[in-house]
């Protein structure tokens, strides 16, 4: 009896429990090798498999299968395997099934399709997870997929979970790097600061590719989001980042300084000045956002000043050619609900009003009970840390040494200096 | 074991009386074994004074009071009794005394009966009984059980009545059970609520109190909700076919959904809304400045943990070296 087939008679015979699926894995773990070298496999012997019922067998043989050049059939294969695949047999060798994924990844993305990859990828995230709180190396894959197909939604959707505890570094920029490129194509700017804000103030000894991108974004989105420009990063981002974050973005910090002076023909003159540098980074669509987003600055401070304008006052105000440019602009901001004002167009006045919301509303409970069950799981996590941190040799070993200093009668007992572990 | 009154009086019982009888026993007792002795070989002696009772099974006994109108015998108040260990009986003299002092101060009040504590009615209990026919030719013997069982929701308190029944071919009167509802006024219930919610002195913190406060209003609505439930599940079930319709039970709970508080106006929802997320706000405030709280513990747990000491000396913060 040949490898292959004593291995699929094992797989088959191994899928039933758990017990039997460790003792599988065993199995398959040494088979791997032979497997490999076994010029028998082929996609047919698959078919004597059932991806559901025996998925960690299933796995191992077409990992071994794609060791090599993928050829095109696999794709849909794999695909119907990431569909089909049993999540708790699958975790067993997760590194395996990361491998494989990312593989088909390539695959798809050579074929030009990411489309097809999409689907099989938002699954393959969710069984892979052990809690909806963990990153995983797909994670990262996945979104990128969705940025390549343009179907934002999809990625939004992996997005909405709050992820606490992380495995590589590297997985984390590039799910905030790309999470933030997904949400600025959704027009979800304050989620896409968030995600870029993670990677500009990550920790690192040295500067990394993604952060800088990442930067450079982060510095677009806040003009858009906020209106405000600060050459300073924020104080927790890393050392490196401060001194070397600015040799490599002059331009984006131009166009920065430029924005909050407030003038838009000056604004468009450095990037005009700049445009080479920008589409070399494919982020002059970006940047034209950011420009129009003055416009909405400058109202939007008029808003603070005037309690009524007349459009024509606005235009020249804001730099607008005509009135009903003015117009224009003040209608999409009270639609995007930027700013609350009333316009009569019989005499072209604006009235700038409050925020008419009473906070009395059903819909209102919705929201503030979903905030408030987010800061409970949040508690919790932080309460989890705060115990496990206080397990901690390192704190423990410091926490006794300052005891030591302080105490100077008998009554207290003697700390060790020093904990042996 | 008592069989059920036939006697056809009906019984009120106010809840100032039940307050009295747990008040006296409670009192009782706390004096026979009092809770701050240190040594439990003082206490050990304090009881073989009082005669080989242990503190639960002390019994007090008392005289209930009220007014009977027709067949409604109210029981609206009780005061205590002396009672003679050595002739088994209750101090005659004293109950006199006390009953003119309450004559003078309730007219409209006559003895009824007499009230004790315990488990159930024992024999010795007739004596006593017998010795009060003269003053009320049928007296009723108030019973209070005092072992709390938190499982029970119903009132360990049983009214007995005294009955003449054929046994062994004499005529002898024993206990029968009576039923009894549980009549009270509005300011009874102001003080008796007042009374049932008394906090240690010490307990006078506004967090306890604020939590106290906050779980009687929460026992109070999961009870609500539990009764409502069950009224629902029933009418499902009388829906579906499972129960035979009741109508007059149908009828009873349809008058009381429509005495509910039928305020659908809009100001109504308004204002309603409004505090409704008012109070939202203010739970999520508190979360905050809770999440608030534990991000400061991590972060110094961390930087005691992780900081190196700077280069200067002295100072134990430092930069915190990022990975």
């Amino acid at each position: 009896m040949s490898s292959v087939e004593a291995v699929i008679k094992s797989i088959q015979g191994l899928s039933a429990s758990s017990r039997d699926l460790s003792a599988l894995h065993d199995v398959l773990k040494v088979a791997n090798e032979s497997l490999r070298a076994d010029s028998d496999l082929q996609l047919s012997t698959l078919d004597q498999l059932d991806p559901s019922k025996h998925s960690l067998g299933y796995l191992y043989l077409l990992d071994v299968l794609t060791c090599g050049p993928v050829p095109n059939e696999v794709v849909l294969l794999i695909a119907r395997f990431i569909n089909a695949c049993d999540a708790v047999q699958i975790r067993l060798a997760s590194e395996k099934f990361v491998s494989l994924c990312k593989r088909f990844k390539d695959k798809v993305l050579e074929l030009r399709d990411p489309l097809r990859g999409v689907a099989p990828l938002l699954k393959a995230v969710h069984k892979v997870q052990v809690s909806t709180k963990r990153l995983t190396a797909l994670h990262p894959d996945c979104l990128q997929l969705c940025l390549l197909a343009k179907c934002y939604k999809a990625g939004f959707s992996v997005l909405s979970d709050d992820i606490l505890e992380v495995d590589q570094p590297r997985d984390f920029y590039l799910y905030c790097y790309y999470g933030g490129m997904i949400c600025i194509g959704l027009k979800r700017f304050q989620k896409a600061l968030e995600l870029l804000y993670n990677v500009v103030t990550a920790p690192m000894h040295i500067v990394n590719a993604i952060a800088l991108e990442a930067y450079k974004k982060y510095i677009l989105v806040t003009l858009i989001h906020s209106g405000q420009f600060s050459v300073n990063l924020p104080k927790c981002a890393s050392s490196a980042a401060k001194t070397h974050f600015k040799t490599w973005c002059t331009p984006y910090i131009d166009v920065g300084m430029c924005y909050n002076d407030g003038k838009i023909s000056e604004l468009e003159a450095v990037v005009v000045a700049n445009s080479s540098d920008f589409e070399k980074d494919k982020n002059l669509g970006l940047v034209k956002q950011a420009v129009s987003s003055l416009y909405k600055r400058n109202i939007l401070r008029l808003t603070q000043k005037y309690l009524t304008l007349s459009l024509q006052d606005i235009a020249n105000m804001v730099q607008l050619p005509n009135a009903k440019e003015a117009e224009m602009h003040v209608l999409q901001m009270i639609q995007d609900g930027q700013i609350h004002a009333l316009i009569n167009q019989k005499d072209g006045m604006v009235r700038f009003l409050e925020d008419p919301e009473q906070y009395k509303t059903s819909e209102m409970i919705e929201i503030m009970d979903s905030a408030i069950q987010r800061k409970i799981r949040l508690s919790k996590n932080l309460l989890d840390m705060d115990e496990s941190l206080s397990c901690d040799p390192l704190y423990l070993g410091k926490v006794g040494r300052e005891r030591q200093r302080y105490d100077f009668g008998d009554d207290f007992d003697t700390v060790p200096q020093k904990f042996a572990m | 074991m008592a069989p059920s009154s036939s006697s056809g009086l009906t019984f009120k019982l106010h809840p100032l009386v039940m307050l009295n009888i747990s008040d006296h026993f409670t009192r009782v007792k706390t004096q026979l074994n009092p809770p701050s002795s240190s040594c439990a070989t003082r206490n050990i002696h304090t009881t073989t004074k009082v005669g080989a009772t242990s503190p639960q099974n002390v019994r007090v006994y008392g005289c209930v009071i009220g007014a009977q109108r027709g067949r409604t015998v109210e029981i609206f108040n009780s005061f205590e009794l002396v009672f003679d260990p050595k002739s088994d009986s209750l101090d005659r003299s004293f109950l006199v005394k006390k009953q003119e002092l309450y004559q003078k101060v309730f007219p409209g009040f006559y003895i009824l009966g007499w009230y004790s504590t315990g488990r159930d009615a024992v024999e010795s209990d007739m004596h006593i009984h017998k010795a009060l026919m003269d003053i009320n030719e049928s007296p009723v013997y108030v019973l209070l059980n005092p072992a709390t069982n938190h499982a029970q929701k119903d009132l360990p308190v049983t009214i007995y009545e005294s009955e003449f029944h054929v046994i062994d071919g004499i005529a002898q009167p024993i206990f029968v059970n009576a039923s009894y509802t549980i009549e009270t006024v509005e300011a009874e219930r102001i003080s008796v609520d007042h009374v049932a919610h008394l906090k240690p002195s010490d307990g006078g913190s506004a967090a306890t109190q604020l939590a106290a406060h906050l779980t009687g209003i929460h026992s109070a609505i999961k009870m609500l909700n539990s009764r409502i439930r069950v009224l629902f599940q029933y009418l499902v079930a009388m829906q579906k076919g499972d129960i035979p319709c009741d109508n007059s039970l149908l009828r009873q709970a349809s008058s009381l959904l429509r005495s509910l508080p039928a305020a659908h106006s809009e100001k109504f929802n308004d204002k309603f809304l409004m505090e409704y997320n008012d109070k939202l706000l203010m739970s999520y405030l508190a979360m905050i400045t809770n999440c608030t709280s534990n991000m400061n513990e991590v972060v110094d747990k961390f930087k005691t943990a992780y900081a190196k000491k700077s280069r200067t000396g002295g100072r134990t913060g430092g930069m915190i070296p990022f990975m």
